[in-house]
């Protein structure tokens, strides 16, 4: 009888069709652990759609403000006569509720709609805008004929009302509210019916300075926008090169002692210090001691450098440290001296690593508040710093600062603003992450 | 061990080129090189063998000076070539590997093109004048590695693009192409397939015509086809020195015997 014959025996550690206990128990130990894994991605995806969701709800309103469109007539003669008197907007004012009624007219509500009233429903900054255009048209001496100059204009209209339409403010409210009465939001919307009144892109929130406290529709982030740039400019052409010239000297130059391990171990630290702690830095040797401008972009950047210099000296080390030795003896075995093998050959491979800590580390900076607030950027600041160099020690607002400032008003208009801010400043960070993977990817393509 | 080669091998010509006294290597607290003394001649393969870890890698870089880059390493004696000590304080170690090549025991040419790789140390020392005579520079190197034919159409295709074989060769070309005096190998056949090996043992042959060559090996076999002149190494201390076949027929020593036959090792 051969062994084929011989009924099929499962052997001696059992059939392999048959699960025993303690294989059950580790698959259920790793479906567990799955389970946990799925559980904390999901609270992270829905932690950030609820930040999201929230941002986006509040602060998308900012982009979007209500106007009166008019159409304005100037003449010579009316420029110079408004830029003769003392209180030179009014008279521009003035000069807009006289369109104002050709447009309600012009609307077919003129009737029933007093100009004067209507003329309330509009923001406070109007008579300046005005005012800005007509300067730029000024011509001396008048000409003859003096035919006049004519331009649409989009007017903002009141916070209030603009809070009206984007469901803020309400008849209850109104009745409460000493700058705005339910007749006025009536009015409102019978302008809005006659087209006087609309809803349009607000590029003023990108363009514009900061406003007072009962301008909120005319708060915009431009110096805000500009201050940071400014600092991201600083921060990146200091931090960078003093960064990267550090670390490489630290990993590939260095001699090994105490004293470089005392330096090591103190950039790890600094990289872990209180962001505030850089700005109590920045107060006392910048505007103390070296008598630097407050709320000057400069020292911002300077503080803003000082902080990011771990972060991107810590991940040049580790860019440096990543490059194959194989590659360094290769090129010190044809003869390349140490700074050669390290420009021509350690440094390349090294680079999307060092660009990647680069530009994280800049997002941090464009991100930072704390340090700002100590240097005096959170001041109200209604003029554009000048072009670079100079630029650099005129007052400027930074975006983060913001958003702090506006999220401090009474006025609810500014929460929307302060949430429009955030949107911005996500962008502003999206764009740079983005631009990191994009390098990274480009410079790891060469093979 | 009846090849032809053994026979016919010039063992006349004995000018040395380096010549090590008294060496001792410290890798901290491990004693690593224990006083070899080693007179390597001149247009000869010298063949390093010895089991793992026993000092043949750590000897044939003090001869360009690559222990350098490590911190803890320290060497005492004199390692002369041509007369002259290269661990004299005015010898600068960049110019030393100019005149003493290597090859890795990992093939590991530059993430750059396969011209990029040849050219790039006749560019850092200066040897051409113009993109032309780089040229030619490349080409010639490429035909001593033996890779010419078969990379003459790819000159500006990644070098790491390559098969390991032709890689390691790739890496003999770059180092020929400094025009050095010796050229170090340390296992240059280790990551190769038999063929490759086949290729870059006729090449190391070829090279002896020009170059003082001294390769680190494990194979016993390959140390015998390409070496004139073989080194045994155990516990860092040079066990025995003479010609191969001296060496693989009769050696002197018990160590030595027992190595080749393999029981130690």
């Amino acid at each position: 009888m051969s062994d084929a014959s011989a009924p099929r025996s499962t052997g001696a550690s059992g059939s392999l069709m048959v699960l025993d206990a303690r294989t059950k128990k580790r698959h259920a130990a790793e479906r567990r652990f799955r389970y946990y894994g799925m559980g904390a991605v999901g609270l992270g995806v829905l932690l950030l759609v609820m930040l999201l969701v929230s941002i986006l709800s509040n602060g998308l309103g900012a982009f979007r403000q209500t106007v009166f469109e008019l159409e304005i007539t100037l003449t010579q003669a009316q420029i110079t006569e408004a830029e003769e008197a003392l209180l030179k907007t009014s008279v521009y004012r003035g000069i807009i509720e006289e369109n104002m009624r050709e447009a309600l007219d012009a609307a077919g509500v003129g009737d029933e709609v007093e100009t004067a009233r209507a003329m309330e429903l509009l923001g406070g900054d109007a008579g300046s805008t005005l005012r800005q255009w007509a300067v730029s048209q000024r011509v001396t001496p008048v000409p003859q004929p003096d035919e006049g100059v004519t331009r649409t204009f989009d007017f903002l209209a009141d916070g209030r009302i603009d809070g009206y339409f984007k469901g803020r403010v309400t008849m209850e409210t109104a009745e409460l509210d000493s700058r705005v009465s339910p007749e006025e939001l009536q009015l409102a919307d019978t302008l809005r019916e006659a087209g006087v009144l609309r809803i349009e892109l607000n590029p003023g929130f990108l363009t514009m300075p900061d406003a007072s406290e009962n301008q909120p529709e005319a708060a915009g982030l431009g110096v805000a926008i500009v201050g940071s740039l400014y600092m991201m400019l600083i921060v990146l052409c200091l931090a960078l090169p003093i960064g990267v010239c550090a670390s490489i000297y630290l990993e590939e130059f260095a001699p090994k002692n105490w004293f470089t391990d005392l330096i090591e171990v103190n950039i790890s630290n600094l990289a872990a210090v209180p962001s505030i702690v850089y700005g109590i830095l920045g107060l006392a040797i910048f505007i103390n001691f070296m008598g630097l401008p407050l709320s000057a972009p400069i020292v911002g950047g300077l503080v803003l450098t000082l902080m990011t210099l771990p972060t991107i000296i810590i991940s040049t080390r580790a860019a440096l440290k990543s490059v194959p030795p194989s590659i360094r003896s290769a090129a010190l075995g044809v003869g390349a001296s140490n700074m050669q093998t390290v420009f021509h050959h350690v440094l390349p491979l090294a680079a999307p690593g060092i660009l990647t800590g680069t530009i994280i580390g800049l997002a941090q900076a464009l991100g930072e508040t704390a340090p700002l607030l100590l240097i005096g950027m959170v001041a109200f600041v209604q003029d554009y710093p000048d072009a670079p160099p100079e630029g650099l020690f005129d007052p400027a607002s930074a975006l983060p600062v913001q958003v702090y400032n506006w999220t401090q008003r009474a006025d609810p208009a500014f929460f929307e603003r302060a949430s429009g801010a955030i949107i911005v400043l996500l962008v502003f960070l999206a764009i740079m992450n983005v631009t990191a993977v994009l390098l990274r990817r480009r410079f790891e393509r060469r093979w | 061990m009846k090849d032809s080669r053994l026979e016919d091998r010039d063992t006349t010509m004995n000018d040395t080129k380096i010549s090590a006294r008294g060496v001792q290597v410290h890798y901290a607290d491990n004693h690593a090189i224990k006083d070899v003394d080693v007179e390597i001649q001149d247009k000869t393969v010298t063949a390093f063998i010895g089991p793992s870890g026993c000092g043949k890698t750590t000897f044939l870089r003090c001869i360009n000076r690559m222990n350098d880059t490590i911190d803890i390493c320290r060497v005492n004696g004199t390692i002369e070539i041509d007369g002259e000590d290269i661990y004299d304080k005015r010898i600068d170690p960049v110019q030393l590997r100019r005149k003493v090549g290597m090859v890795f025991q990992k093939p590991n040419p530059f993430p750059k093109s396969i011209y990029d790789n040849v050219a790039y140390g006749p560019k850092i020392h200066g040897l051409a004048r113009n993109k032309a005579e780089l040229d030619e520079i490349v080409e010639n190197a490429l035909r001593r590695g033996a890779i010419w034919d078969e990379v003459k159409d790819r000159l500006d295709a990644p070098g790491t693009g390559l098969s390991g074989g032709q890689q390691q060769r790739i890496c003999i070309a770059r180092a020929v192409a400094t025009e050095p005096e010796i050229l170090l190998m340390d296992e240059p056949c280790s990551a190769l397939d038999p063929i490759a090996s086949g290729q870059v043992e006729e090449l190391i042959d070829e090279l002896r015509a020009n170059y003082s060559v001294v390769i680190v090996t494990h194979s016993m076999q390959q140390a015998a086809r390409v070496s004139q002149k073989t080194a045994f190494f155990h516990l860092g201390n040079l066990v025995e020195y003479g010609d191969t076949d001296e060496i693989f027929t009769n050696p002197r020593d018990k160590r030595t015997e027992s190595y080749i036959t393999g029981r130690i090792g």
